[in-house]
């Protein structure tokens, strides 16, 4: 092998120098019809490094091609054999052979990469693989392990770009094997892959060739989690995205917003599956790490300059964005929460309640011992202050009021930052969806909250909060949303009226209710059928005439509205026959329409199953009670 | 092909759109140059072009040949009324560069041959004025140029900020598209100005004109950039003291034969479904990507909004809690009755 400070030697890392260069620089500059034009120099260039290093071998004799390489490898196979292989058989790294092979296998792979990069699949498949053989010749040491690591990288690529999503898995999980064991049996800092043809005053310190071979492996994590979001195991491809973020930190090459956004996402996966520890520690770190991106620029300065003002939009608009995450973590953990606790009509259950109660101490040990062994974000400047944020909220499920209101508070708390960036005017629907998240923690609050009248009133925070926008909203625009807007308006004022009246029957039975009770109660009553009502004719064409199919996603609404439009008119309280007779006849009505419906249109049983049952029967009971009704007022008349 | 798509749609009345089709005559290079004519005139609803694969017809709702002036235009674009009744109108010229779109909708440099936008700054208040017993009218304005997908406020004047010696005053000026609650589109950032007569409106454009990314070439840099003007038109009525708002939106669109180079500006090879993407900065779509119910996704874009991810539902069926009591409830109701008490003693 020529010797390190020869003149040839330096012409080869000159000629490397240079390949580098044009297909990492130069080639940014080549035109659209010969966008290769820099990458095929770079490849003659390597071409001619890989024939001086072969004339090297021939030169000393000791060209060992024959044998071999005729030796069939067996492809690729998962984990544990082949990882003992690589270290225990073979060439020893740092042997003069085994830098030839080293040195040969990296010409391989800058090959493999420049032919895949100008989409010639094959031929660079060809050289990784020829990369893989020179390897397999040795035993991991720290002068190939990044080799052997940025390889399988490759391949892990390349397979999965032709759909052969495990035979990706295989080269990266062999590359996350090797790294692993690499760091708990050796774990010195390893060549690069620049190094082998650097003369030596060109070497990489220590730390910088730690850096790149941990951001080799970080890489290999971050492609492990998409090949396992491909295969459909979301989970594990959530654990890789996790280690992904957390070696970001570690390593510190990452971005604070963007990062924190990441972190803000994850988060929202971990609530969907009920992990609310993880999503905290995600949401807790989003805020952390997204301070770190700087101060907000003031007004002023956004006015002087554009960048400044992009700056000030990035920055409030990301930020609003962790708010909104955090409410969904503060509504998910309450509505989580009352799922468990509540019996068959949507009660608190006492005996449930008990129950998680001991339960719980289980639990909070397992959150201790959760704490030391999941993968927890950050370094040592952030640990403490991602605790902090973890402090104020718990990732527990609240049990009884107390706890679900410190829940609420923090939920209610980012719910005013995100609207001070999304305000109404430029932002509707982001605004309003804020509002639906807010209303959406009152009414959870309410469940746990035991009075009737403190419960009532929380639902009129919701009514007082939706109202004015919906009947603001112009409606052929914001159709959707005014129809969600609308029946959440009508169970909340049929919520009410139910709370009403359970208080007002826990005092008296129902015909000495006084008048101003009965008033609220009717009113209550008409202003859920209101809004029920107002949801039914957004269905009707211009002129006022009612759909004769219901589409798919108003079927089951539809017909729940017609539904609660019956049972709302006969709860209306009246002395006078003839208004009650009126009730009643608009009550069969609506029972009417469901039971018709479901007959002319078969396939919308399933949507509304009990409630078609239930209007059965009060479509055969109901006229009965009309035409007594009606008798008797015949008779006093 | 895109273009023919566009041109055969001419004519849905039903969709309120009207496409009209105006011929340009042979300038005097083409003239020189020996140009055939392809294009004829059929009748007024109809058109022939001789492509390379024959002969094709294509239908419009009007048809406009080469003779036709700016005032035989100008008559058939009847929309100013409606404007003044309180309806939105939009009128855009669409075709390739030099094709003669900013002559019908601007007309000639030296206005000898005004296009629609001057005719229809007068006509504005020549209707204002024959109403003006039974309407009170306020116009305003505002003018923009999307270039190079930023958009321009016409209205402040660039170049004056720029030699200012004053102190710093007019702000970065970002102007930016949004919807608000009366469903209302507006260009949130951009300076509207009020007008009194037509000619105060003219004016105003002719500032706009001169704000714009117009160098010496003219065709080369208008080719890429698009003209808008807003005019606001707000009539109350005097005698019951209604208000409504009309606006008309002139756009003076780029050259459309930019249009196919749409579609990403960078490197990225086509994604497919299982392919690994190389870059860590796509982290967050491979996180977005981990269930299709997230609570929220994070926007990345501040341009983009992600409505796919939004609720769609009208309501959630599993927090029907009212339901359940109601439904408890009326089972036992139900059952009551049908086991024999009678309708008067059970409150249905």
């Amino acid at each position: 092998m020529a010797s390190p400070n020869s003149d040839e030697w330096r012409a080869i890392c000159d000629k490397f120098t240079n390949a580098q260069n044009l297909t990492d620089v130069e080639s940014r500059k080549d035109p659209e019809n010969d966008p290769f034009r820099s990458k095929y120099k770079a490849r003659e260039l390597l071409r001619e490094i890989y024939c001086s290093l072969k004339s090297f071998e021939a030169a000393d004799g000791e060209e060992d091609a024959g044998g071999e390489s005729g030796e069939q490898r067996p492809p690729e196979q998962p984990l544990d054999g082949q990882t003992e292989d690589a270290f225990d058989r073979g060439l020893s790294g740092d042997s003069p052979a085994g830098m030839r092979a080293a040195k040969l296998g990296a010409v391989e792979y800058y090959l493999g990469v420049n032919h895949v990069d100008t989409e010639e699949l094959s031929a660079g498949q060809e050289h990784l693989m020829n990369s893989i053989k020179l390897l397999d010749r040795c035993r991991v040491s720290a002068e190939n392990v990044s080799l052997y690591i940025h390889v399988r990288n490759q391949l892990g690529i390349l397979w999965a770009g032709r759909d052969e999503t495990e035979t990706a898995q295989g080269y990266l999980e062999t590359a996350e094997s090797i790294y692993q064991r690499y760091m708990k049996e050796d774990g010195r800092p390893p060549t690069d892959m620049t190094e082998y043809f650097s003369t030596e005053e060109n070497l990489l310190t220590h730390q910088e060739r730690t850096k790149r071979f941990e951001l080799a492996y970080t890489h290999t994590m971050y492609y492990l989690a998409q090949v396992y979001k491909n295969l459909g195991q979301k989970e594990r491809a959530a654990t890789y995205c996790h280690s992904t973020l957390q070696r970001q930190l570690q390593l510190n090459q990452f971005s604070p917003m963007e990062w924190a956004l990441n972190a803000a996402t994850l988060s929202q996966y971990y609530i969907t599956k009920g992990r609310f520890m993880e999503g905290r520690h995600c949401l807790a770190a989003a805020t952390v790490i997204s301070g770190l991106a700087g101060e907000v620029p003031s007004e002023a300065a956004a006015q002087e300059s554009e960048t400044e003002s992009e700056r000030r939009e990035q920055l409030r608009q990301k930020r609003a964005e962790i708010a909104r995450c955090w409410i969904k973590y503060c509504l998910n953990l309450l509505q989580d929460a009352k799922k468990l606790l509540e019996d068959n009509i949507g009660e608190l259950d006492s005996d449930r309640q008990d129950e998680l109660r001991s339960a719980r101490r289980q639990e909070e040990e397992e959150e201790e011992k959760g704490r030391k062994s999941a993968l927890l974000f950050g370094s040592e400047d952030t640990f403490d202050s991602i605790a902090s944020v973890e402090e104020k909220v718990m990732c527990l499920l609240p049990l009884n009021f107390t706890e679900a209101r410190g829940v609420f508070l923090v939920g209610q708390n980012y719910v005013a930052q995100a609207k001070e960036y999304y305000q109404m005017d430029g932002y509707v629907t982001d605004h309003i969806e804020i509002l639906q998240d807010h209303s959406a923690l009152f009414k959870v609050l309410a469940f746990f909250e035991e009075d009737l009248e403190r419960r009532c009133k929380m639902h009129k925070r919701r009514v007082d909060m939706l109202e004015p926008i919906c009947n603001d909203l112009n409606a052929q625009y914001y159709l959707l949303i005014r129809r969600q807007l609308m029946f959440e308006l009508a169970e909340t004022y049929n919520e009410m009226m139910d709370e009403k009246l359970s208080l007002a029957n826990r005092q008296a039975d129902m015909q000495s209710l006084d008048s101003h009770t009965i008033k609220k109660i009717n009113h209550l009553c008409s202003a859920s059928t209101k809004y029920f009502q107002m949801f039914l004719d957004s269905l009707c064409s211009p002129q006022g005439k009612p759909p004769e199919h219901l589409e798919e996603e108003v079927l089951g609404p539809a017909l729940v509205a017609h539904f609660r439009v019956a049972r709302l008119h006969s709860k209306l309280i009246s002395s006078s026959p003839s208004v009650q007779l009126e009730n009643l006849n608009r009550s069969l009505e609506n029972y009417k329409y469901v039971v018709q419906y479901c007959e002319a249109h078969p396939e919308a049983t399933t949507a509304v199953e009990t409630e078609l049952e239930l209007s059965k029967d009060m479509v055969g009971l109901l006229p009965l009670k009309i035409n007594r009704l009606k008798s008797r007022m015949a008779a006093n008349n | 092909s895109n273009e023919e798509e566009i041109l055969q749609y001419g004519g849905r009345n039903e969709r309120k759109i009207r496409v009209f089709c105006r011929i340009r005559p042979v300038n005097r290079s083409e003239a020189a140059q020996g140009g055939v004519v392809v294009v004829d005139k059929l009748d007024d609803h109809s058109i022939t072009v001789e492509t390379p694969r024959g002969l094709r017809e294509f239908q419009f709702d009007k048809v406009f040949n080469a003779e036709s002036s700016q005032e035989d235009l100008f008559q058939d674009t009847k929309l100013i009324q409606l404007v003044i009744d309180g309806y939105n109108v939009c009128i855009f010229a669409y075709g390739q560069t030099g094709s003669g779109k900013t002559f019908t909708m601007v007309g000639d440099k030296d206005q000898k041959n005004p296009g629609i936008m001057p005719r229809t700054f007068n006509a504005i208040f020549d209707i204002m004025q024959e109403n003006s017993t039974k309407f009170d009218f306020k116009v305003s304005a505002y003018m923009l140029e999307l270039y190079n997908d930023r958009l321009q406020d016409l209205l402040v004047s660039q170049a004056g900020e720029a030699h200012a010696q004053t102190q710093p005053s007019g702000p970065a000026r970002r102007v930016e598209i949004k919807r608000n609650r009366k469903g209302v589109v507006f260009a949130q950032g951009a300076e509207t100005k009020e007008a009194s007569s037509g000619q105060e409106l003219y004016a105003l454009f002719q500032q706009a004109c001169a704000n714009r990314h117009i160098s010496a070439t003219m065709n080369v840099e208008s080719s890429r950039s698009h003209l808008i003007v807003g005019i606001m038109v707000e009539s109350k009525n005097l005698t019951n003291g209604s208000v409504s708002t009309g606006k008309l939106s002139l756009v003076d669109l780029a050259g459309s034969e930019r249009a196919a180079k749409t579609g990403a500006k960078d490197h990225q090879l086509k994604q497919e479904a299982n392919s690994i993407n190389k870059s860590l900065s796509a982290l967050g779509d491979v996180i977005s990507a981990l269930s299709a119910k997230l609570p929220h996704v994070p926007y990345r874009n501040s341009k983009l909004t992600q409505y796919a991810t939004r609720v769609k539902a009208i309501t959630n069926n599993a927090q029907r809690n009212v339901e359940s009591k109601e439904i408890a409830q009326l089972k036992e109701l139900i059952m009551r009755l049908k086991s024999g008490q009678t309708v008067e003693e059970v409150d249905v």
